[in-house]
């Protein structure tokens, strides 16, 4: 996979966005961008450019769900993955990213190997080559 | 050895941030007894410990993840009306936040904090199994009855969602489910889900028993801490760091400016365009410094209401314990002071808000006597006013009696019978600045913290600033502080002793007088001077730093000191100056703050007038005007 990807960090908490910002540097992903709630992170996406996604659940304005659809209903940004991140490992909030297309679901706290399988993981299914 | 070797940063951020985010809830929650059922409240607070809990699982804290985790649960309940909130259920929660906060405390010390106590979580976990909502509940029949309804406490609606994943046709969502998490887990275990604890990652270091936990904590607290001060950092607009790097490059273009006409002036290009061009460089660098000084500072500035939003709840948990009903109002929090004033303006006005609500406010049924609402209301405002920042602290209490002011402080000693006769009522007020004196006889747990008035004063004095109050028995007091926008510079008075100049702090000037021999008058020995009917002790300059009285003073400057005012009688004035203090490094003279240079270049000193009056020296009407042949 190439380590230019373009990737977009959404969550409200700044310290939270650094966190995954430093994990990715460790993958050696450094071309990162950060929104802090699905709003902004829609205009940003809408400027083109990203290549992944990692968005938080709970945010205020737009929620990362909703941002999730969103992305999922407009014609341009619809392919792109979206890695969701966040505390909320119940079943049903699962299932509900699920159903609206999340590419995949890490839990908070993480690791940097767990943060690698994961992108791996959704961009073998989208058939980008390792 | 450091909890959080190799994450000091994080940590640092994650204090900050988090830190804002509980004060944030703090206020959400009292908020939140007034308005127990805003939709809008409860989804923040719980988005609030929802976020604190998620940045403390990547620093491992897990005793902070586990706090969280319950109140987030909670909320989560209280939110989805499936918990009613009950007074009970408002106890507890606070009670958690106020643990979350010690273990903030406790992480910056850079080590790991204590588990909360049993008896808290076993609390939250009653809370959570509604074990402390029934009286609320049975309030509101609805919900409550589907709630008792429900078969069995573990089948509560929020965990009862497998049912709709099974039903749904399309695609099958269990799959799905696994797809996402990544794991082979059989279908009937998914079903069986019912939260997943926040998982920790294997490797990393995982004690997952409380008890180990414990001991962990325990020992390393033992080990030596490595402080992570939060104070050393600022966030900064970047709108405002990029004036200062726009300011500084115009400041650079000034400066070749300059250079090319000092080369021109020394190559004998001295012709009157070139002096213009001069005048026109240095004027616009002045302008440019001056704007780059303002811009500095700016980036320094920071809202009031990161000090502001901590009060609401320490007036609400001491109100609640006095058994009183108070409201904290804030007004202004946009307001912008210096960094390191907002710093130290925290522990006087928790002092004064304290006070006011202990002292200021009565108890709910003398105010019913005496025809106010039971809900007292202590209004915390700031505003800018010019160069100056108005802090006011007022309440609707009691107000305080100057005569009750003036015997206590005869029967505390702080003053003799003759003076407190002499005092009239503004000055009365005053004297609960004086060292040693406390209004309540009882000194309560609250407001006799070993902190009096005066320290307030003397904090808000080392701010440049001064503290004044207004008060109407029975209507109410008022503090109010004036402070300057920034400690940088410092606006002075100029004066004379025969030729020297001396600078005093303006902040401590009330007015300037001239002084004829013949309106000063000795009160039991000492030189006095009445100024609109206030008697006023007047003390020498030369007297006070050891110089001889050359000549009979000519002026005198009305100044407010920590403990009374007085007149300091000078031979002249040169006038007002803003200047910036310069510490002497060597030698320190006793009454001289440091040094300054004024506009010619001389050296000026900046007394220290706290210093200067400590010092025992009676001035009589023979000291001021009587010459050493």
């Amino acid at each position: 996979m190439s380590k230019d990807m373009k990737f977009l960090v959404v969550d409200d908490f700044s310290t939270m966005r650094r966190i995954i910002r430093n994990l990715l540097k460790e993958l050696g992903f450094t071309n990162v961008d950060e929104a802090e709630d699905g709003v902004s992170a829609l205009a940003k996406l809408n400027g083109g450019g990203f290549d992944f996604v990692v968005s938080d659940w709970n945010m205020p304005n737009m929620t990362g769900i909703e941002l999730l659809r969103a992305i999922r209903a407009d014609q341009n940004l619809k392919h792109l993955p979206v890695l969701m991140v966040t505390a909320e490992a119940k079943k049903e909030n699962i299932v509900e990213a699920a159903q609206a297309g999340a590419s995949g679901y890490v839990v908070k706290p993480f690791t940097a190997v767990t943060l690698d399988e994961k992108i791996s993981k959704i961009l073998q299914k989208q058939g980008v080559p390792q | 050895m450091s909890d959080f070797a190799g994450m000091e940063e994080l940590l640092r951020d994650f204090l900050t941030e988090a830190g804002e985010l509980l004060s944030d809830v703090d206020n959400k929650l009292v908020e939140l007894e007034k308005r127990p059922d805003d939709a809008k409240l409860l989804n923040d607070i719980f988005r609030g410990f929802h976020t604190i809990k998620g940045g403390a699982g990547f620093l491992n804290v897990d005793e902070l993840v586990k706090l969280c985790h319950l109140t987030e649960n909670l909320f989560d309940k209280l939110r989805n009306r499936e918990l009613a909130l009950s007074l009970e259920v408002m106890d507890v929660i606070m009670s958690a936040t106020m643990v979350v906060r010690d273990m903030f405390q406790s992480l910056e010390r850079a080590s790991m904090p204590q588990p909360a106590d049993t008896a808290l979580l076993t609390a939250l976990q009653d809370a959570l199994d509604g074990k402390l909502s029934a009286p609320a509940a049975s309030e509101d029949p609805a919900p409550a009855a589907a709630a008792a309804d429900a078969p069995a406490p573990s089948a509560t609606p929020a965990t009862a969602a497998p049912a709709p994943v099974a039903a749904d046709d399309g695609p099958d969502w269990n799959a799905l489910y696994h797809g996402l998490l990544g794991t082979s887990a059989p279908a009937d275990q998914a079903s069986t889900v019912r939260e997943v604890q926040p998982t920790r990652n294997p490797g990393r270091r995982a004690t997952d028993q409380p008890e180990a936990d414990g001991m962990r904590a325990g020992r390393r607290d033992n080990d030596k801490v490595v402080v992570v001060s939060q104070e050393t950092t600022i966030r900064i607009d970047t709108n405002r760091l990029d004036q200062v790097l726009n300011l500084s490059g115009e400041i650079g273009l000034a400066k070749n400016r300059l250079n090319c006409l000092r080369t021109d002036i020394l190559s004998g290009k001295d012709n009157p365009d070139t002096f213009r061009a001069l005048d026109e460089a240095v004027s616009h660098l002045d302008l440019l410094v001056s704007d780059l000084q303002n811009a500095v500072m700016k980036t320094r500035m920071q809202p009031i209401g990161r000090l502001f939003q901590k009060y609401p709840r320490v007036a609400r948990d001491m109100a609640r314990q006095l058994g009183k009903n108070v409201e904290l109002v804030l007004v202004g929090e946009d307001t912008e002071l210096d960094k390191t004033m907002i710093e130290e303006l925290g522990d006087p006005l928790i002092h004064l808000v304290r006070n006011a609500v202990d002292h200021g406010i009565e108890a709910p049924d003398e105010r019913r006597r005496s025809g106010k609402p039971e809900t007292a209301t202590v209004r915390l405002s700031a505003q800018q006013m010019g160069d100056h920042i108005i802090l006011e602290i007022s309440d609707d209490g009691r107000g305080m009696k100057p005569d009750v002011l003036r015997r206590k402080a005869v029967e505390k000693g702080l003053i003799d019978a003759d003076t407190a006769a002499n005092m009239d009522e503004r000055h009365a007020l005053q004297l609960v600045f004086m060292p040693g004196f406390s209004t309540k006889e009882q000194v309560s747990s609250f407001s006799g913290r070993g902190v009096g008035m005066d320290v307030v004063k003397t904090n808000i004095q080392k701010l440049n600033g001064r503290i004044e109050i207004k008060s109407i028995v029975g209507g109410g007091t008022t503090f109010s502080i004036s402070l300057p926008l920034t400690l940088a510079i410092l606006p002075v008075l100029v004066v004379r002793v025969g030729e020297q100049p001396f600078a005093v702090p303006l902040a401590l000037v009330r007015e300037i007088i001239t002084i004829q021999p013949d309106q000063v008058q000795e009160v039991s020995g000492k030189a006095t001077m009445v100024v609109r009917d206030e008697v006023l002790p007047v003390r020498s300059l030369s007297g006070l730093i050891g110089w001889p009285q050359e000549r009979p003073p000519a002026y005198g400057v009305l100044m407010q000191s920590a403990v009374n005012n007085l007149i300091l009688a000078v031979d002249g004035f040169v006038g007002r100056d803003d200047v910036v203090i310069k510490p002497l490094e060597d030698v320190k003279p006793k009454g001289v703050a440091g040094a300054t240079l004024s506009g010619d270049g001389s050296v000026v000193l900046v007394l220290d007038m706290e210093q200067l009056l400590s010092e025992p020296h009676v001035e009589t009407r023979r000291s001021l005007f009587e010459m050493a042949a």
